[in-house]
């Protein structure tokens, strides 16, 4: 960004290799089996991140609004597309309600967080909502995978109180209101808990790239504290549009829970 | 001539006067069925049910169930009693095939007005966390329910005296009863919910004896003094002495009365 950052050239970035090989070296004396991994990783994260650099290269000169919403509109997808992944549960499809949640949420918040708390004008200048976008997704990402997978455990774990409850005349809500509280905490405790131990355990990302950029670090703080708020923000919109959506689909039209045990079979008799 | 027990305010859900004479028929149960059976509360309809994946646990089934009757529904294990149970409160959607309750689709019912009036008790009775008063009106808290007169303590109190839970307080917290009591205390709450129909997984099976007794003499007075059908699923032969009872078998993906004369294929 700035003149006085100093360039790493491709030889120095081919001796970084050097730590992948005593990695590598290690792996082999120990037979802890991750070298193909390793190869694998150390491939992608080169091929990977120079794409990157050239797409934001390319992004950054066209500076038209629908190309920076066509790149966040990919992110979200790869976003979703890898909680799918994730979550093991596959009885319900929920790869459609998780893109519309984080398209929905996440969108409000980059939007709000550079319009407004940042002022850049305009809202989408590449420089500014790119990597800011960039960081609700991937953070809120995780938040709404565990949600994800708390939701439907709980669901299945407690058949039996959610069916008690329907046998009582509750409705689907009603009957699963506690696996949704206990969803959402889930997804929104780590976001939470990084704003207890951040600047004393850890030096965030941004606000180390922005210092080693030469930026002031009351001004890297600043921008670090808009990133800490807007995580918490998108994790929890994300998170209980996610929650709210996949639980609709969990239950049929009588209500009654579609998600079974392993076993297929509800009960022995 | 059989006949069976007739309650006295089934009227309040049937006033087809042809319902006294052919419930006392006895075992109408059967093919030659087909059709609104009024004087059914619950019509299966060519009934087919598989669970995802599995094999076939009924098919084509057809069964109808008579108010003021109980029925002892048995059969080996995996045969589908529970899930027999399951599909009349639509836990489980059969994939073929309808359910009547009262002459209509169960789907004409809202679901969770369908369940109060239709009342399941499970296998193992859940605790929850709170007190016994708060299990107790535990239905009362539901938007669905909200129509309901909600019983008052003395009301509560009585009712647990009803079933020798003397020992227990309205305060109590419902996590530290053992299973016999809180299968006692769904058995209470269901009932303030006065359903037509009864349910029941095995109610008995983690009682002991004494309490069993309590239970089966309880749902005996029920079924002498009201028009409730009574389903009830139990392995052994915990039943009513002194009440004349049907016994529904359930094996082969059918349900066959046991000494009924037709068999339903």
């Amino acid at each position: 960004m700035t003149p006085q950052v100093i360039y790493i050239s491709n030889w120095q970035l081919a001796f970084g290799l050097l730590f992948i090989l005593a990695a590598g070296i290690m792996s082999m004396l120990h037979s802890l089996r991750l070298e193909r991994d390793l190869f694998i990783g150390t491939i992608r994260t080169f091929v990977q991140l120079f794409a990157l650099g050239y797409l934001l290269n390319i992004i950054f000169a066209l500076d038209r609004v629908w190309w920076v919403l066509v790149l966040f509109l990919c992110m979200i997808f790869f976003a979703a597309w890898t909680i799918r992944g994730r979550v093991k549960e596959k009885q319900i499809a929920f790869f459609f309600p998780i893109f519309v949640s984080m398209l929905l949420s996440y969108f409000l918040v980059s939007y709000l967080v550079t319009a407004v708390l940042v002022g850049a004008k305009p809202w989408w200048q590449p420089q500014y909502f790119i990597p800011l976008s960039g960081m609700v997704i991937g953070n809120s990402m995780n938040a709404i995978a565990v949600s994800l997978e708390r939701l439907m455990g709980e669901l299945k774990k407690q058949r039996h109180e959610i069916e008690m409850m329907l046998c009582l005349g509750a409705d689907y809500r009603e009957a699963s209101h506690h696996m949704v509280q206990s969803a959402v905490r889930a997804g929104m405790i780590p976001s939470i808990n990084s704003m207890m131990a951040v600047g004393l355990v850890f030096i965030p990302g941004m606000m180390t790239g922005q210092i080693l950029a030469g930026a002031d670090p009351l001004l890297a703080i600043r921008y670090q504290i808009v990133v800490m708020v807007m995580m918490v923000g998108s994790t929890a919109i994300g998170s209980f549009m996610v929650v709210y959506l996949v639980r609709k689909r969990c239950f049929g039209p009588a209500y009654q829970l579609l998600l079974r045990p392993k076993n297929k079979r509800y009960a022995s008799s | 001539m059989e006949c069976w027990n007739i309650g006295t305010k089934f009227t309040q859900y049937f006033s087809d006067p042809l319902f006294h004479h052919s419930n006392c028929k006895g075992n109408e149960l059967g093919s030659n069925t087909v059709g609104k059976q009024p004087d059914h509360i619950i019509h299966f309809e060519n009934v087919s049910f598989a669970y995802p994946g599995d094999k076939v646990l009924f098919r084509k089934l057809s069964l109808g169930i008579t108010p003021g009757t109980f029925y002892h529904v048995k059969g080996p294990s995996g045969s589908g009693k529970s899930t027999l149970l399951r599909l009349i409160i639509r836990l489980e959607e059969p994939t073929q095939g309808r359910i009547l309750f009262n002459g209509a689709p169960l789907a004409d019912t809202y679901p969770p007005h369908l369940r109060r009036a239709i009342l399941y008790l499970p296998q193992t009775p859940v605790a929850i966390d709170g007190s016994v008063r708060e299990y107790l009106l535990l239905p009362f808290t539901f938007k669905a329910n909200q129509d309901l007169q909600k019983p008052d303590d003395s009301q509560l109190m009585e009712r647990l005296k009803a079933f020798l839970l003397n020992d227990i307080h309205l305060n109590d917290h419902a996590q530290t009863l053992s299973v016999g009591q809180l299968q006692r205390l769904c058995f209470i709450r269901g009932m303030l919910l006065s359903p037509a129909v009864l349910l029941l997984d095995e109610p008995t099976s983690s009682l002991d004896k004494q309490s069993a007794a309590i239970v089966i003499d309880h749902i005996e007075k029920l079924c002498k003094t009201s028009s409730l059908a009574i389903l009830m699923v139990s392995h052994e032969e915990v039943l009513p002495g002194s009440l004349k009872f049907r016994s529904l078998m359930v094996a082969d993906s059918k349900v066959s009365e046991i000494f009924g004369i037709q068999e339903i294929t």
